[in-house]
Formats: structure tokens, C-alpha cells, sequence
């Protein structure tokens, strides 16, 4: 392992000066739960870290025209701590507290889960189902895109040199909506997702479907927003029919590889049968 | 006015921490990994990343001028000289490689990143040579062979065969024909593969090894080095997990000390987890075909049993576990006709070594699974059917074992009362709709509980000595391996000389000091060590009060120890302070003497002879396991939700300590059944990290519920058995009986992962047999 610098800047431009000027060679560090790892095993080889846990917006979780920007270095234990959040949003902050371990929560950020890019990351789709969007700061000022639009592939991000995303906005909600994740793992905690599926949907005062997202993980080299999923639930009660086109939906989504986790055909149906779970659960929790 | 010393209650089966459980905790063990020794040095393997290839060119150069290097070795600087039960591997392999996991070079370096980068500065070329994975492929003429003194890859073979197959198979009413695919999984010790080696001035091998065989492993060592077995002594600071992983010598031992020898300096060498799971032993898989019949009444007529192992590149003791599989097909009911027969067959895949359980974890998935077929196609309920064939005591078993309190019957009758049995499993058979199906299973095993005669001697040597001050030290041959041995002897000794537990200090961590034992297997240190232990402080007891009486003019018989006092047996009066007695004894001028027994206990046990026959161990041990677990229909998850275990333990030494290995027992069976899987494709391990190797976690344990049968086994230490192997062994294939109760369908193919369960219910290839 070679030498490596840490700088802990106060802002976001200095971060961003410092990233655009390491040419490649310096990373971001969140709360470090994946980066230490990749480290340790070589996977990434840094020369220069810099901790965005010294910036105030990273770190803060405000309401904003009735949603709320998270700052993306806050971690998984802090989420849950914020009621107003985890009432708004329980799927996302479930997800989001999926994340490894009690030690792991007093690190794991979304912004790292995000920015990692795996594709099983467990709280990218309850995200993508939330319409969440991220709030990128590089050299060349601000952009917020879809957090469906930050992964490219395994590892990969449209981010440019020099860009980090600084927080995630997750929208004002329209009334009786709700929203669920679950993944499926072999044990029962502290697993990587073999399928992770999130929705977020919105009902009228009959009870249908008026809204609907549907995210979905682990089964292609990004997380997935499906609308062909969303369509098979606006419109319906989530009656029978509506459940099964869903799932037919989602399995039609996958395009996973047959890995040590599961094979294609396994991750394909069992992605069918958690949306339906998800779906209910969502729905559940939008009647409220 | 002389004290009176209350009588005291019996240490025996009282709950005792372990005492090296506290500095664990604190995190103050020191393990090898932590030990630092002056001028030391850090030694690195590097290994193939072919499974099957000539060394065309191995050029160390580049590595051995980097700065920090101080010994690159080779295969070409040590001797050819095999280690393992075969002596098939030499510790450097040159020529040929033969798996993933073989070592080519070595380097000692000052520090670890300059070794990590003299591997990398090493260039090898091969010739990549045709490669065989399945021991069926690997025994047909054209394979590839792996040894040249091993015409036909054929590694090991046993076969037994007792009474007549054909007799038996003519008077069955039920023929079943069954065939069993049993996986690899591994140890996954906490602490990863490490030693410490340093050899003196005059050329003395002092080795930190975390062996659990100190004394044999010398043996088994010093010929690959070219050095005198009396000249190597073993250290055995505390270990992170073993379970049979250190039963036997492995390369990165003699290479450690060829470095320390050729640097003549202190070599150390830690293994990543990536190594861990790649170069530690596995369990053996084992294929297993089993031909087994039954009358129309129930009553078993014969078993008829081929098994292929594949043995992979080398022989450690993965291959030998026949030798017990053949226990549990022969003796575990009563089964007039045996034929067994099982061969080991050399493949490019990584090997086995022992593991809790050594072949009775197989070879009780297979039999515990198959006598539930076997009942339900009689046409019996899975109780009923196992009375039917359970042996009773004084019964003996073909290949010879001696069951002279056989409580197979008590077990399985306990077991289902405690679990209302019968009626949960017809209630939960009846369920055929709904998400969440339950289901209830039994499984029991038979194990050796009194040592295990394979080697020449079953026996350990013990030395307890006594100082001034009344403090007792037991040096015992037998190692702490996490087991607990610690804790028990210490009750033992206590309860002997009426001494507290915190004047005993127990010393087995150095051979040049203890006294020789076989090693920590079988299930066999409590019965023992323990029986050792015990028989040392009745000698030094003897001494002891034969001083009292001459001191204080009371017949011997008529003194007891208590509470740190001689006392009159009758009514408790002190005679004599304990400590006082031994400075009496010890500054008597010409008659002086100090208490310094020894004791070597030989269990009354035979070896095996022809057809492997011969009552191998002192006392024998059954248990009934039951499992109850929800299945999930449709992710196909298996959920333990409960455990009830029944065993016969002969006597509970250590309430904490048998619970503790009953726990560990049932978590490491839980992963072989549900979630363990070293998955090895074309030789490559695909998954050699935690991340992607699925222990059961704590999440994963049911609750359990613990029966134990204690009849005071006669040779045992106050009546205790061996009890740690049967708690690895009997869950599994009970969970694997509790999911046919809730779904139906049977898995001859552990591990019962969510995904075959799913593909069993909702279709597709590759599930369980419906
Ligand atoms: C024991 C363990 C268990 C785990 N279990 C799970 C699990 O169940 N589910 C799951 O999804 N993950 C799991 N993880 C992975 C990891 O914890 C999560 O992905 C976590 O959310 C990463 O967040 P972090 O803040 O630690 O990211 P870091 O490790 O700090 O960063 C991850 C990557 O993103 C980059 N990055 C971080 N923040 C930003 C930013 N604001 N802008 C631009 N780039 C950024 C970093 O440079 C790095 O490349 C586990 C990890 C461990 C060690």
C-alpha cells in the first residue's frame, strides 16, 4: 500500500478542488464502510482521501419544501433517529438501516451506498422508488439528477471528475402514500441482497393506485427504476390480477448473473414474489 | 479449639466459567499472531493460481534482491519428503502442481508489505496439464493422474462387511436406494492459520504452532525438516478455533521453519481469511450410495453402503473419515447385515482434514435421513420405527463396539415426549397450504464418548505437583483448544483435594514440559484428561493423608481434604491446615518429601482389528436431536425456531461448558445443513471470505432446550462421557427431516438453501428429491 494523504476540508468547493486536482487518484470518504474494505483488499488504491464528514451539508438532515435533504454522509443510525424522516419515508430509512450491523449503522451513509454502486446496495432502490434526487457539487457548480441516473455499472457513476454528491432530496409526499423495501438474503441479517425491491405509491380517497414507483436491486449491474412495474399497480387496488402483473413485471426486469448468490432463475422469480410483499406493504401503510 | 470445615458441595456439574474466558473477553489473549519476538521475521507463502500444471520456470531472483528480503525458498532448496497421512505432500511443491491452494515459494521479509511485494516480484511459467474435479471421473482409465505412486488416483480405501447382504436384502419387504451428494464446507476458526517458528544456536526447533496434537505432531514434523523429533518442542500459546483443522501437519508449518532455519531468525507467518478459507482443510464431501432394507414389522435387514471421496490433491485426514462413517452405518441401530465400502480418489480440488464430527456428521445426514424414508415407506412413524431397531444395553455392534449403557432408546423416548412429537408432526403433515409451512424432525446419532483407539496408545499423561502454600499445578499432556479442558480439570482436581478452584493452575502449553497425549480429538479429552487429572490428585491425595496420619496419629481411612484442611471424615473437624501439613512434609529433614505425582491413564479400549473390528473406546454416547423449523414457501428460507436436545452425557462435569459446545455444535450443523458452502469449481474456491462463505450468525439460533442423561458411565471421570462431536452432527439432517415434515421434500444435497427449496416447490431443475 503506498503512501496516502487524508484531508478533512470544511466545504464543499475545497472537497471538490481537492478531488478535481488528484487527477483520479483520490476518493471520497464517507463513512468509509465500503472504502476501507476496498482498500484493504487492494480493489481501490488511493493516494489521497478526503473526509466530507467535516462538511455541515453532508452531515444534516432538513426539511425542504415539504421533503427532506439528507445530507449524504449521514449515517444509517442517524436516519432512524429522525422521526419526522422515518414517518415520511419508512421504506427508505428501513432500507437504509439494513445496512450491515449496529457498528456498521454508526457509518454506512446513503450517499456512500449510492456512490459505491454496487447493484445489491439495499437502499439505492427504496431511493429510486422514492423519486429521490442527488444533489451533486462539482467544479463547475451544482446539478441534482436522479438518483436512478448516478450508477452506471458495477463500481461505475456518471459522476464527473471532481463531483460529489452532497445530499439527497426525498420529495414532498402527496396524502395516503407509502412506501416499503425488503431484500431477500440466505440468512437472516448481515447478508448481502440476492433481491432487493423498493415502491413507493400513491392512492385517491377509493383506495387506487393513483402513483407508483418501483426500484429494484441486485438483479443487473445498476439498481433498476421499472415503470412497466409501476403500471401493472396504477390504476388497480392491488387486487390479484394487479399483483401478478406486477411480478411478472419485475421477473421481466431482471437480467441478473448466475453468481455464488443465486442463480438467474432463482433471482428472477424470488424478485417477483418480494415485490408483492412490497407492494402490500406499501399499500398498507398509504391507507393509513 | 480445632475448626469444624463444613462439608462442601460437589464442584461436579456446577456452572463454571472458562478461565481463559476473561482475558478473551478483555481482549489481553495473547495469540500467536500477537507475539513479537526480537530480530523476528515475517514469512509469506505464495501459492499456484493453477489447479492442475508443470513449473516450467520459477525465478526467484527479483524477489530475493529486493531490499527487506532475507530468504526466498523454493521447492528446489527443501527436501521432497511428503507430509500428511499419505506423505503425499511435500511442503514446497517443484515439478508439478496439483491444486489451488499448493505452495511454490516462500519469503521471509522484515515487515509484511515487503513480503507481499517479493511474492509479487516472483515469475513462474507452467504448462497447464489436463485436470480431473469428480472422484467418478478421476477413477476412469483416462484421467489424469495425479501421483505417480498412485496408479488410478486412488487415495485410501476401507471396506467392511459383516453378515450377508443378499440374506438380508432377500427377506426386506422395502428396498430403498438412495444416493447422497454431502458438500464441502470448513472450519472458519476466528483466528486464522498461524505460526511461529525459531530454531536455537545448536540447531533446536522451537515452534509456536497452534496445533491440537503437540506431541505427535513433532513426530509427524521433524522428518520433511531433516530434524530429530526430540529436537523440536512445541509451544501452544492460545488458539482462535480449531475443530480438527490442527489435527495434522500442513505446509506452512515446516516452511515457516524452513525460513526460520535457512534466516536463523524468529519467522512468523499469519494467513489472510482469503488464505484461510483457500489452504485450511476441509470437511470431506463425500458421495455416498446407500442400498437399505426393512421387513413389513419394522425390523432393519441391511445396509449396504459405497462411498466415494474425493480426496483432492493431497491426503490429510479428510480420507480416513471412513473410519468412523463405518461406525455409524454398522452400529447405529441394530443392522444385521453390513457392507461398506468407501474409496478416496485423488482430484485437483483442494483436501480434507478432520473435523468435529470426522465422517459421523456425513454419515448421520445420510442414516438419519434415510431411516425417516425408511419409515414412512414400512409404513411406521418415525418414533415407533427407531425403538424398533434401538439397541439395548450390553448390546454389542457388529464391528464390535461394546454398548454398555446404551440409552438410544432413552433418548429417542425423551425426546418425544418432551416435543409432543407425534402430534405435531401429524398435525404439521396434514398443512399443505399457506406461506409459512412448520414442520418437526428427529435425528440421533451414535459417537465414541471414551477416546478412540487408532493410535498405538488412547492414553495422556498427567503430573500434579503441590507447593508450600497448598497451590496445586497440573500439568496436564492435553491442550486447551477452546474445549473447556481448562475448567474441567480444575473442578476435577478441586473436587479431589478439597482445595478452592483458584489455587489450581493448569500447565499444558509446552511439550517440553508436558507429559505425552494423542492429541484433542474424538471427543475425548473430558474422559481422558479428565480420568487422568483425577487419578493424579487421588495419588497425591493418598500421600497427602498417609503425611496427616503420621503427623496426627489418625488412621488415614478415617481423614478426608476439605475446604483446604485435613478433617476427621466423621465429624468434619479440621486435623491439620493443608499448607501447613505440606511445609511439615517437605521440611522433615531426611524424611522430607513433597507431593509430585504422575499418572498415565490408558483407557481400557482396544484397536481395531481385521474387518475393523474391536470395541475401540471406553464408553459409547447416543443422542436424539429434534428440530423444529418454519419454512418460508415462497423464498424457500428455513427457519430453526427451536432445538431440543437429548443426550447421553454419562455425568454434566461443567453445566457452562457442555451448554457452550452444545451452542457451538448446533450453530456449526445449522451452516452444514442451511447456509455452508465452500464452493469449489474446477478446483477454484469461489468464495473465500465471510461476505460470501455463510456461517450461521446469532440471528440464525434457535432456542434450545437441553435434556441431558446422566447414568454415570462407569470408566468415565464421576461418570462423564465425551459429549462434543455428537452436537455438530445430529442437527442438520434432524432440520433436514423437520423440512420434509413441512414441505414434503427431501434434500440428500445439503446445504438446503432458500434457492433449492424454492426450486423444489415453485419448479425448475436442481431441487430437493419430491
Ligand atoms: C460488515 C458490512 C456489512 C455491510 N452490509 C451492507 C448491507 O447489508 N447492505 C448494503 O447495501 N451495503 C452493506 N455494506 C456496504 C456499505 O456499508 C454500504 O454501501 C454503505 O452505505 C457505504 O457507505 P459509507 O458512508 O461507508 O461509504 P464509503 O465507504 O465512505 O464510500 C463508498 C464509496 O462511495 C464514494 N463516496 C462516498 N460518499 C460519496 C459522496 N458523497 N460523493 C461521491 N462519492 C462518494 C467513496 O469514495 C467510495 O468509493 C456493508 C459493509 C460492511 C463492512
Amino acid at each position: 500500500m503506498a503512501d496516502i494523504q487524508y484531508q478533512a476540508p470544511e466545504d464543499l468547493a475545497a472537497a471538490s478542488a481537492l478531488l478535481a486536482g488528484a487527477g483520479g487518484k483520490a476518493r471520497i470518504l464517507a463513512g468509509g464502510t465500503d472504502l476501507l474494505v476496498q482498500m484493504k483488499f487492494d480493489v481501490v488504491e488511493p493516494t489521497l482521501l478526503i473526509d466530507i464528514k467535516n462538511i455541515a451539508e453532508t452531515r444534516t438532515i432538513a426539511e425542504e419544501d415539504g421533503g427532506f435533504r439528507v445530507g449524504a454522509a449521514v449515517p444509517g443510525a442517524e436516519l432512524g433517529e429522525d422521526a419526522a424522516l422515518a414517518a415520511a419515508w419508512p421504506g427508505v430509512v428501513e432500507a437504509a438501516e439494513l445496512i450491515g450491523s449496529t457498528q456498521v449503522q454508526g457509518r454506512a451513509s446513503l450517499g456512500g451506498n449510492l456512490c459505491n454502486a454496487s447493484p445489491a446496495a439495499d437502499s439505492v432502490p427504496a431511493m429510486i422508488a422514492a423519486g429521490a434526487v442527488a444533489r451533486v457539487i462539482g467544479p463547475d457548480g451544482q446539478r441534482d439528477v436522479a438518483v436512478e441516473d448516478i450508477a452506471t455499472g458495477p463500481g461505475k457513476t456518471s459522476l464527473a471528475s471532481g463531483e460529489i454528491v452532497a445530499s439527497i432530496f426525498l420529495p414532498k409526499r402527496p396524502a395516503n402514500s407509502g412506501d416499503a423495501y425488503l431484500r431477500f438474503i440466505p440468512r437472516t441479517e448481515m447478508d448481502i441482497a440476492v433481491v432487493g425491491v423498493g415502491i413507493s405509491l400513491s392512492l385517491d380517497g377509493d383506495g387506487v393506485c393513483t402513483a407508483a414507483r418501483v426500484g429494484l436491486g441486485a438483479v443487473a449491474p445498476t439498481a433498476l427504476l421499472v415503470d412497466a412495474a409501476a403500471d401493472a399497480l396504477i390504476g388497480s387496488k392491488l387486487d390479484e390480477a394487479a399483483m401478478d402483473n406486477l411480478a411478472a413485471a419485475v421477473s421481466a426486469a431482471c437480467s441478473p448473473i448466475d453468481d455464488k448468490r443465486g442463480t438467474v432463475e432463482f433471482r428472477t422469480d424470488i424478485a417477483g414474489v418480494l415485490a408483492r410483499r412490497v407492494a402490500s406493504i406499501a399499500f398498507t401503510r398509504a391507507g393509513k | 479449639m480445632m475448626d469444624q470445615i463444613a462439608e462442601q458441595i460437589s464442584l461436579i456439574g456446577q456452572r463454571i466459567p472458562k478461565p481463559d474466558g476473561a482475558a478473551k473477553v478483555l481482549g489481553r489473549t495473547q495469540y500467536i499472531n500477537d507475539m513479537v519476538l526480537h530480530r523476528m521475521l515475517i514469512g509469506k507463502i505464495l501459492r499456484t493460481d493453477r489447479v492442475h500444471a508443470r513449473i516450467l520456470r520459477l525465478d526467484i531472483s527479483k524477489a530475493a534482491a529486493l531490499p527487506g528480503v532475507h530468504a526466498v525458498i523454493t521447492g528446489d532448496d527443501t527436501p521432497m519428503i511428503g507430509i500428511g497421512v499419505n506423505k503425499d505432500n511435500p511442503p514446497l511443491k517443484s515439478g508439478t502442481v496439483r491444486c489451488i491452494r499448493d505452495e511454490i515459494a516462500a519469503v521471509a521479509a522484515e515487515t509484511e508489505a515487503i513480503a507481499d511485494q517479493a511474492l509479487a516480484l516472483i515469475e513462474v511459467e507452467y504448462e497447464d496439464l489436463p485436470a480431473v474435479f469428480d472422484p467418478a471421473e478421476a477413477l476412469e482409465d483416462s484421467a489424469p493422474q495425479l501421483h505417480e505412486d498412485k496408479p488410478g488416483n486412488v487415495g485410501l480405501s476401507y471396506n467392511i462387511s459383516y453378515g450377508d447382504i443378499a440374506a438380508g436384502e432377500a427377506e426386506s419387504d422395502v428396498v430403498l436406494d438412495e444416493t447422497y451428494d454431502l458438500h464441502y464446507v470448513t472450519h472458519c476458526c476466528m483466528g486464522p492459520g498461524c505460526v511461529l517458528a525459531e530454531f536455537d544456536a545448536m540447531g533446536k526447533l522451537t515452534i509456536y504452532s497452534q496445533t491440537q496434537y503437540p506431541y505427535n505432531f513433532k513426530m509427524d514434523l521433524a522428518p520433511t525438516l531433516g530434524i530429530h523429533p526430540g529436537d523440536i518442542r512445541v509451544i501452544q500459546p492460545p488458539v482462535g478455533g480449531a475443530f480438527g483443522s490442527k489435527l495434522d501437519v500442513y505446509p506452512f508449518e515446516p516452511i515457516c521453519a524452513f525460513l526460520a532455519q535457512k534466516t536463523r531468525r524468529p519467522v512468523k507467518l499469519v494467513f489472510s481469511r482469503e488464505e484461510e478459507f483457500i489452504a485450511s482443510p476441509t470437511r470431506q464431501p463425500v458421495r455416498a450410495h446407500i442400498r437399505a432394507g426393512a421387513k413389513k414389522d419394522g425390523t432393519l435387514t441391511f445396509r449396504d453402503v459405497n462411498c466415494l471421496l474425493n480426496n483432492g490433491g493431497y491426503t490429510s485426514w479428510g480420507a480416513t473419515v471412513p473410519y468412523v462413517m463405518m461406525r455409524t452405518f454398522s452400529g447405529h441401530f441394530r443392522v444385521p447385515n453390513v457392507e461398506f465400502k468407501s474409496t478416496a480418489v485423488y482430484t485437483n480440488n483442494p483436501f480434507a482434514g478432520s473435523f468435529r464430527g470426522y465422517g459421523n456428521v456425513q454419515a448421520t445426514y445420510v442414516t438419519a435421513t434415510l431411516m425417516d424414508k425408511m419409515a414412512e415407506a414400512v409404513g411406521m412413524n418415525p418414533i415407533a420405527f427407531r425403538l424398533k431397531n434401538a439397541q439395548e444395553p450390553g448390546e454389542v455392534t457388529p464391528q464390535g463396539s461394546l454398548l454398555k449403557d446404551c440409552a438410544l432408546a432413552d433418548c429417542i423416548t425423551i425426546a418425544a415426549e418432551k416435543t409432543d412429537f407425534l402430534k405435531i408432526y401429524a398435525a404439521n403433515a396434514k398443512v399443505e397450504t399457506g406461506r409459512y409451512r412448520r414442520g418437526i424432525g428427529i435425528a440421533t446419532s451414535l459417537h465414541n464418548a471414551g477416546g478412540a483407539k487408532i493410535h498405538k496408545s488412547d492414553g495422556c499423561g498427567t503430573i500434579l505437583t503441590m507447593d508450600d502454600y497448598a497451590r496445586v499445578t497440573l500439568i496436564t499432556g492435553a491442550s486447551e483448544i477452546g474445549q473447556g479442558i481448562d475448567a474441567v480439570i480444575t473442578q476435577i482436581v478441586a473436587e479431589e483435594l478439597g482445595v478452592p478452584m483458584a489455587s489450581i493452575t493448569i500447565v499444558n502449553d509446552d511439550s517440553a514440559i508436558g507429559p505425552w497425549d494423542v492429541g484433542v480429538h474424538a471427543s475425548r479429552t473430558t474422559f481422558i484428561a479428565g480420568n487422568g487429572a483425577r487419578r493424579a490428585a487421588i495419588k497425591a491425595k493418598a500421600q497427602i493423608l498417609a503425611a496427616a496420619s503420621k503427623e496426627a496419629n489418625v488412621p488415614a481411612e478415617e481423614m478426608e481434604l476439605r475446604g483446604g484442611h485435613v478433617v476427621q471424615s466423621d465429624n468434619g473437624v479440621s486435623i491439620i491446615r493443608l499448607d501447613r501439613l505440606l511445609r511439615a512434609m517437605h521440611f522433615a529433614g531426611e524424611d522430607a518429601e513433597l507431593v509430585m505425582v504422575t499418572d498415565y491413564y490408558e483407557p481400557p479400549s482396544e484397536p481395531e482389528g481385521d474387518n475393523h473390528y474391536g470395541d475401540m473406546s471406553a464408553a459409547y454416547a447416543h443422542a436424539a436431536y429434534v428440530a423444529e423449523v418454519e419454512v418460508d414457501t415462497m423464498t424457500g428460507h428455513v427457519r430453526v425456531e427451536k432445538m431440543t436436545v437429548v443426550q447421553d452425557v454419562g455425568r454434566v462435569v461443567n453445566g457452562l461448558g457442555i451448554e457452550g459446545q452444545i451452542e457451538g455444535g448446533i450453530a456449526m450443523s445449522i451452516g452444514y445443513g442451511l447456509t455452508e458452502d465452500l464452493r469449489i469449481e474446477k478446483g477454484i474456491v469461489k468464495n473465500p471470505s465471510f461476505r460470501d462463505y455463510k456461517v450461521a450468525t446469532a440471528p440464525e439460533m434457535p432456542e434450545i432446550a437441553y435434556h441431558f442423561i446422566e447414568n454415570d458411565t462407569p470408566e468415565g471421570p464421576f461418570g462423564a462421557k465425551g459429549i462434543a462431536e455428537l452436537p455438530a452432527i445430529v442437527p442438520a439432517p434432524a432440520i433436514a427431516n423437520a423440512v420434509y415434515n413441512a414441505i414434503g421434500v427431501r434434500f440428500d444435497n445439503p446445504p438446503i438453501t432458500p434457492e433449492k427449496v424454492a426450486r423444489a416447490l415453485h419448479g425448475g431443475q436442481d431441487g430437493g428429491d419430491q
